[in-house]
This record gives C-alpha cells, sequence and structure tokens, in this order.
C-alpha cells in the first residue's frame, strides 16, 4: 500500500511537471504560430538586427 | 554583414530565361507590352523590375533561391498613389497602430500577398533596408509582419513605403493588427488540461476494469478521490465554455445543443462525485475526462480551420485613414474621424471620399462604381453633392465636407439591417431544433427509465443518469464542425475562401446562382482585348499615352499596363465625344466618329477612332474578355440550380449578343443596388435559396441578402464587402466543383449522425436496461467520437483534386 502511495505522489510530480511545461509553453506563445518558425530555421540569415550586433 | 549573399542560378535551371518574368514568374517575352529588359534578365512590368533592382542593390537576390519565382506581379500596382502611406506621418493616427516598449516600438501589419519561404525570408531581414528597424517577424498563418523598431530612427510610414516597395503592400485597415489572438492559447490551455486530466484519471481507472472483482475498498477510496481531484478543474477550467453557452442559451429561452452537452456533462460528474462519496461505485470520471477533451479537439480542428481565411473587414477600412484639409491656407492630414461639416478638402484621383460633400472646384469626375456600380465615371460640376465612397477620376479636386463619417450614405448603407443581423445559417438553424427535439428525447427517455424501474428507487435514479449521460450528443457536435471545418480549409487552398464553416452546408442547399454584373464574368477593364488596326507601335504607344489622361472606360481599357512616360500636352477633353492633344511633338485624337468628323463610321459602345497627324480615323475596338471556361461553368452550375445574371450595366446589344449564350434569357440589366436587393428577397419569399456572386461595395447589400453572398477578387489585397465567402477570379469556374464538394459535406454529416445515433441507441439499451456500466461507458463514448472524427475529417479529405484542376 504504502509503496503504491509513493509510486502514485512520484507519479502525479511528472505528471504535473510536464502540464507546468505545456501551460508554459503556451502562455510563451510556443503554438501562436505553427508554421512560419519551421521554415524560418532553414533560412541562414539573422532577422534580427540584435544578432548581428552580437 | 555576416551572411553572403546565396548564388541566384537556380533560377536558371528552373525557367529558360527570357521567358518569364524574373521577379513573379508571369510569361512575358522579351519585347511584349510592358515587358523591361535588363542585365539581370527580363520582367513582366516596371514594378517588378524595381523591386528585382531593391533587392540585388541589398545583396538579397537568395530569395529567388528559396521557392521557385516568389516574387508577386506588380502590373496592377502601376498606378498608386504615392502618398497613399502619408497619414502614418501623423502621431494621432500611429498612436492607434504602434504599441511602445521602453524606447522600442512594435507594430503588426497585414501583408496579404505574403505566402511562401521566400517571402518569409525577405520581409525578415527588412531590417537591412531600414535603419531604423531592429527586427521583423513574419507570420506565414496569419498573413501579417510584426517589426520592432526604434521610433526616433525610422517612422511607420518609411516602414509600410519600404514593404510596398519590396511589393509587399501592406493593407491599413482602421484597426491595428493583432499579433497574437489570445483565445486560440485559452483553447490550448483547455486542452492540455482535459488531455493530463483524461491520462491520469484513466491510470486510475483501467485497474478496475482489469480487475473482475472489485478493488480492495482501500485502493477504491484512494482512487475515486484522486479522481475527483483530477476532473475538478476540468469541470471548472475546460468544460467552462458549454456551461456558458448552455447558461445563455437557456437565458434566451432556445435549447442549443450545448443544453445536452451541458447537461449530460453535469449529471456525469455529479453522478461520479456521489458513488465516490457515498463508495457505492467507482464514477465515470475517465468518461467525463475524455468527453470534454475530444470535444475541445473538436473545436480546435473547427477554429483551424479559419487560420489565414479572415477577411471581415469593414467599410472603415475601405475608407482612408486621413485626408488632407486646408485650414487656415495651409494643408494638414485630418484623421477622418476628426472630419467637421464645412471642412475643406482635398482628393486625389485615386482616393475615396469619406463622408458626403460638396464640390468647391469648376468641375471634376468621380467614379461611383461602389455606390451605384456603375463602371463609367460621372462629370461633376461645382455645388453639386457628392456621396461618401465614390472614388476620384481624373485630377485632384477641392470638396467641402457636408456631413461628418458616420452618417454618410455609404456607412448609412453599410448599418442597414441586413447587415447587422446575423445570417441564420442552416446549420445554427438545424442544431437548434435537433437540440430542442435530442434534450426533449433525453430527459423523456430518462424519465421512463425510471419509471420503469421505479418501486427501486436507486436503480431509478442509476437509469435516469446513465440515460442522460449516454444521450449527450458529444459525437453529434463533433460531425458538424469537423467535417465543415475541414471543406473550409480544402476549399480555402482551393481558391473559396468561406467566412465560417457553416457558410460550407448553406452553400450544398442552394437553387439559384445569381451573377451580379457582367464585370464578375469578365477579367475587368485592366485586360480587356483592345483591338487596333492599322497603327505602327509608334503611334499607338502615342495614342495610349494620350488615352491615359482620360478618365472613360475605353480609354482607361486602352492605356491599362502602359508604362514608360511621353510628353503630353495641350489635352482638350470633349465630354461624350473624344480627346485631342500633343504626345511628343505629334497631334493625336481619340473619340467618336463624330469627333473625328467622319459620320459614315459605324459607332457602337465599345469602339472609338483614334487618328494621329491627321491621318485617318481608325476604330478601335474594346471587348471585356470573358473569363476563360466560364460558359461551362456556369452550364454546369445549371444543372440542378437556375443561374441568372442581375447587372447594373446598361443595356446594349454588344452585352446582350456576349452574354446570351451563356445565360440565355435570364439576364436582367439596368439593376440598381436596390433593384438588386429586391429581386434577391423576391426570390427567397418564393422559397428558394439564393447564392449572389458579385464584386463590388454597391451589391454588398444584395450580397449580405442572399443566403450565400460569395465576392470575386482579383486582388488578394483588395477590400471586401459583407459577404459570405470570397473567391479568387480564376477558379471561379470551379465554383461547380465547390458546390458539389458542399453537397458531399452534407451527406458526410449526414452518415456521421446516423452512425452517431445507433452508437446512441445501443447506449440506450444498456441504460435502460440498467447494464451500463462505467467500463461500457468508457469504451462507447471514445470509440464513438473516434469514429465520427476519423468519418468525417476522412471522408472530406479523399479525392478532393478535381477542386484544384
Amino acid at each position: 500500500m504504502s509503496v503504491i502511495i509513493l509510486l502514485i505522489a512520484a507519479g502525479a510530480l511528472v505528471a504535473f511537471a510536464f502540464l507546468a511545461a505545456f501551460v508554459w509553453a503556451v502562455r510563451a506563445g510556443q503554438f501562436d504560430d505553427t508554421e512560419t518558425p519551421p521554415l524560418r530555421i532553414l533560412l541562414d540569415a539573422p532577422h534580427s538586427k540584435d544578432v548581428v550586433n552580437d | 554583414m555576416t551572411t553572403a549573399p546565396l548564388s541566384a542560378d537556380l533560377f536558371d535551371y528552373v525557367t529558360a530565361p527570357g521567358t518569364v518574368c524574373r521577379h513573379c514568374g508571369d510569361p512575358c517575352a522579351p519585347g511584349a507590352r510592358d515587358a523591361r529588359t535588363t542585365a539581370a534578365g527580363t520582367f513582366c512590368c516596371g514594378g517588378c523590375a524595381s523591386v528585382f533592382a531593391l533587392i540585388e542593390e541589398h545583396g538579397l537576390t537568395a530569395f529567388y533561391t528559396c521557392d521557385v519565382q516568389p516574387g508577386r506581379s506588380q502590373r496592377a500596382g502601376g498606378a498608386r498613389d504615392p502618398q497613399r502611406f502619408a497619414a502614418f506621418d501623423d502621431p494621432r493616427v500611429t498612436a492607434r497602430f504602434v504599441v511602445r516598449r521602453g524606447d522600442r516600438a512594435e507594430v503588426t501589419l497585414p501583408v496579404p500577398a505574403m505566402h511562401c519561404a521566400s517571402c518569409l525570408w525577405l520581409l525578415e531581414q527588412l531590417w537591412r533596408f531600414l535603419p531604423g528597424v531592429l527586427r521583423s517577424d513574419a507570420n506565414l498563418m496569419r498573413h501579417t509582419v510584426t517589426v520592432v523598431f526604434r521610433p526616433e530612427a525610422v517612422t511607420l510610414r518609411a516602414i509600410a513605403e519600404q514593404l510596398a516597395a519590396l511589393g509587399y503592400e501592406p493593407v491599413i485597415d482602421q484597426e491595428p493588427g493583432e499579433r497574437t489572438p489570445l483565445s486560440r492559447r485559452h483553447l490550448y490551455l483547455r486542452i492540455g488540461v482535459a488531455g493530463f486530466a483524461f491520462g491520469n484519471v484513466m491510470l486510475f481507472s483501467v485497474p478496475r476494469y482489469l480487475n473482475r472483482a472489485p478493488l480492495d475498498p482501500q485502493f477504491q477510496t484512494l482512487f475515486g478521490w484522486l479522481n475527483i481531484l483530477f476532473a475538478l478543474p476540468v469541470l471548472a477550467f475546460s468544460a467552462r465554455p458549454y456551461f456558458t453557452a448552455a447558461l445563455a442559451a437557456a437565458r434566451a429561452r432556445a435549447i442549443t445543443l450545448d443544453v445536452p452537452i451541458a447537461l449530460g456533462l453535469s449529471v456525469l460528474f455529479g453522478r461520479s462525485l456521489v458513488e465516490v462519496v457515498t463508495r457505492s461505485g467507482e464514477g465515470f470520471f475517465d468518461s467525463f475526462a475524455g468527453l470534454v477533451f475530444f470535444l475541445l479537439v473538436g473545436k480546435l480542428f473547427q477554429e483551424k480551420a479559419f487560420e489565414g481565411v479572415s477577411f471581415d473587414r469593414t467599410v472603415r477600412s475601405f475608407l482612408p485613414l486621413s485626408v488632407r484639409t486646408i485650414r487656415d491656407g495651409a494643408t494638414t492630414l485630418t484623421p477622418i474621424q476628426d472630419l467637421r461639416p464645412g471642412d475643406d478638402v482635398v482628393l486625389r484621383p485615386g482616393e475615396v471620399i469619406p463622408a458626403d460633400a460638396m464640390l468647391i472646384d469648376e468641375a471634376g469626375a468621380v467614379d461611383l462604381a461602389f455606390v451605384t456600380g456603375e463602371e463609367a465615371p460621372v462629370a461633376i460640376t461645382r455645388g453639386d453633392y457628392l456621396q461618401a465612397g465614390g472614388r476620384v477620376a481624373g485630377h485632384a479636386i477641392r470638396l467641402a465636407i457636408v456631413r461628418p463619417v458616420s452618417t454618410s450614405r455609404l456607412a448609412e448603407l453599410w448599418s442597414h439591417p441586413v447587415f447587422s443581423t446575423p445570417k441564420p445559417h442552416r446549420l445554427t438553424a438545424l442544431l437548434a431544433s435537433f437540440g430542442r427535439w435530442f434534450t426533449i428525447g433525453a430527459l423523456g427517455l430518462a424519465a421512463a427509465g425510471a419509471a420503469l424501474w421505479w418501486p427501486d428507487a436507486r436503480k431509478a435514479a442509476e437509469v435516469a443518469t446513465a440515460v442522460l449521460i449516454i444521450a449527450c450528443p458529444c459525437a453529434l457536435t463533433l460531425a458538424a464542425p469537423i467535417a465543415l471545418g475541414t471543406a473550409m480549409g480544402v476549399l480555402g487552398r482551393a481558391g473559396l475562401f468561406l467566412k465560417t464553416p457553416e457558410t460550407a452546408l448553406d452553400l450544398s442547399r442552394i437553387h439559384e446562382v445569381v451573377f451580379d454584373k457582367t464585370g464578375t464574368l469578365s477579367l475587368g477593364s485592366a485586360v480587356s482585348n483592345v483591338v487596333s488596326q492599322g497603327f505602327d507601335d509608334t503611334e499607338w504607344r502615342l495614342i495610349r499615352h494620350l488615352a491615359a489622361e482620360s478618365v472613360h472606360p475605353i480609354s482607361r481599357a486602352m492605356a491599362a499596363g502602359l508604362s514608360g512616360t511621353a510628353r503630353v500636352e495641350g489635352v482638350t477633353e470633349t465630354a461624350g465625344h473624344g480627346i485631342a492633344g500633343t504626345v511628343d511633338g505629334r497631334r493625336v485624337r481619340i473619340g467618336s466618329a463624330a469627333f473625328h468628323g467622319a459620320i459614315d463610321l459605324e459607332t457602337t459602345e465599345l469602339t472609338t477612332f483614334a487618328s494621329v497627324d491627321g491621318g485617318p480615323a481608325r476604330p478601335v475596338q474594346v471587348r471585356p474578355a470573358e473569363r476563360p471556361g466560364i460558359a461551362r461553368a456556369v452550364a454546369a452550375l445549371g444543372r440542378g440550380r437556375e443561374v441568372s445574371l442581375l447587372s447594373g450595366d446598361r443595356e446594349s446589344a454588344a452585352l446582350v449578343s456576349t452574354w446570351s449564350s451563356v445565360f440565355g434569357a435570364r439576364m436582367q440589366f439596368g439593376q440598381s443596388p436596390s433593384d438588386k436587393l429586391d429581386a434577391i428577397r423576391q426570390r427567397q419569399r418564393d422559397g428558394r435559396r439564393v447564392a449572389m456572386v458579385g464584386d463590388g461595395l454597391n451589391d454588398a447589400a444584395a450580397l449580405a441578402a442572399a443566403d450565400v453572398g460569395i465576392a470575386v477578387s482579383d486582388d488578394t489585397a483588395c477590400l471586401v464587402p459583407a459577404c459570405d465567402a470570397i473567391v479568387r477570379g480564376d477558379r471561379l469556374t470551379a465554383l461547380p466543383a465547390f458546390l458539389d464538394y458542399a453537397a458531399r459535406g452534407r451527406r458526410v454529416i449526414a452518415l456521421a449522425f446516423t452512425i452517431s445515433l445507433a452508437y446512441n441507441a445501443v447506449g440506450l439499451w444498456l441504460a435502460l436496461a440498467g447494464r451500463l456500466t462505467p467500463l461500457a461507458t468508457a469504451v462507447l463514448m471514445p470509440v464513438s467520437s473516434l469514429t465520427i472524427v476519423a468519418l468525417s475529417a476522412g471522408l472530406m479529405r479523399v479525392r478532393t483534386d478535381r477542386l484544384f484542376a
């Protein structure tokens, strides 16, 4: 019994960590545009002046 | 600069140089009309050549290697007003668009011309073109570009002009663009929470299903409470839209499909809660979380279909942001909201009259195509009352504003009741009646089930709740949004953009297709077939340069696509007769036979005569070029439906002879906007569902009144009236295939409804027999939902190639 409670607690912890990661990703805008970034990664040129200055 | 420009040689492998435009890929042989040949290659027009030169100057020709001819033809944009972004110099205007973040500013502009990886690449190189720009992020899905810049170093106007110079004309809306829609993020969060709960609840429910006997009571209690813990956020957060919708429906005393869903979900949760608390069972929490999860995924499906297809514009985006006003002798720009009666404004050719006004100048010309539907510009004289919405033709005019913008006639047309009342979609009506029927049926069955088991109160309650749970029409709510949402996406890629997925269903039930004006069916004045005989190239060029001075439709057709310059002097225009002048030192006359003093020449509405240096007058004929394949398309539309033409053009022998072969006797000419509206209304009173195909603001009322209003557009950046769908001009011929596809959507939904009802019947039988176990629910519900999703999405996707042919 006590073992399974430990297991459930550990499992729930991991699950909540993933939920938190998902919530962060949505709030950070990771799902806002799913079309442009996959194309952008193929392009070599920097799209910001900051990148060039660094 | 760290990046070396990539080789642009790829272009040469793809197409032999000189046969297509180096920039946009349109066919253009060297020496063709308007074509330019430079060291870099051949261009279809001056616009494309200058965009190429600009890109080359900045060492960015890699643009042409990312995609095959990524440029968009600039031919149509030749006559754009260089001052059109002047409003962005005004801080009162820019303040509405620009978001300030410390010393940086951010603006999001819609750029409809963006369409491929090359566009993305070039738009994100904007900082190389303009010193003050820090970064630019293009969004291909929403066709917007977000520019971050230093406001002291670069103005919004410079940014807009740079984008336009690169061939990406930004659309200036009255309302600023939005970088990210917040509602979408909420939907993702709701789905995430529901999915998270679904998985974890499953973890605690499966042991019971796998164990033949009930679990150890200790575990049962622990798992039950853990399930409640996980299901609570689903109830409070993920499922909330369904409860609010059901509450709103209840308040409006209407029963939508949301009502049985909310009912089913509450009963599902309530009964599960009672079972766990009283330790009488393990509850249905897995079904509950799964149900909400599937419902939300269906909703996401539906919303995804909207992506990149948003075209809802109001009358304000068609009006300019600000106009030049003369106050105390000085010219200033005034935002149109601030215009007062009595203001003295100057409008240049091509600009739209923002409010009802009176002409101060001696004379001028206005193109009223948007207001009255008439193609030819109208001559006006001092004191004439001008309605908002007219476009200035000829030369710049001075006007005195008579009424403020909001009360102008155009705004009144826009606030006409047909625009404000949402159209009763067939689907909405269908679902409303279905929802009512379904709710009453479910409640009745639940009561009957309870009565059946009555002496046993506990069993009766169990049966009644089981009926309500299984009767939850989740699969039904998934079928229509997914089938129609998929249809909307497929049609959008094929060139027909729907405003809402429901439109697809409306489209499948059309009795009659009404075409508005022949302009819809022909290619427009910019591409008319101009036939002239007997002039050499030099003479023809001179004639076209003179024609460019006139606003007459024939002259406009002759001058369309003209490039290069000529010295035009001493122009005299006799309204209704002709125009004369000296071009590059040679005398040129264009006009009617009488204008040339030759009465023996046969004159028709679409013929004019021209002469050079007093030579013989030769005929120039203008024929509106019929869209290729339109006759066949109209014939195909006519199978099973009626097709007719309601045109605003004046009836003429030439028009009748051109279109009678296509429409036969079902043609009416000289129809004013209100005639068209009445005609549509009359057909609807006769019980016919009408689709109206039109192209202008002038028939906006008729488009809005029709069951489906379809606007034809050849320009991605064009303004769009209140319509339900937009079809690309070159895809108009595919309209019959689109309608057939919409009919398929209706059949798929009917099939999905049947299957879903079959699942429900099995579930109800189990429920009434008192044998609906959590396991049976956990299997039945997801299986029925998944079947419906697979069926509706799959059947709408297979064999769609004919739509794109």
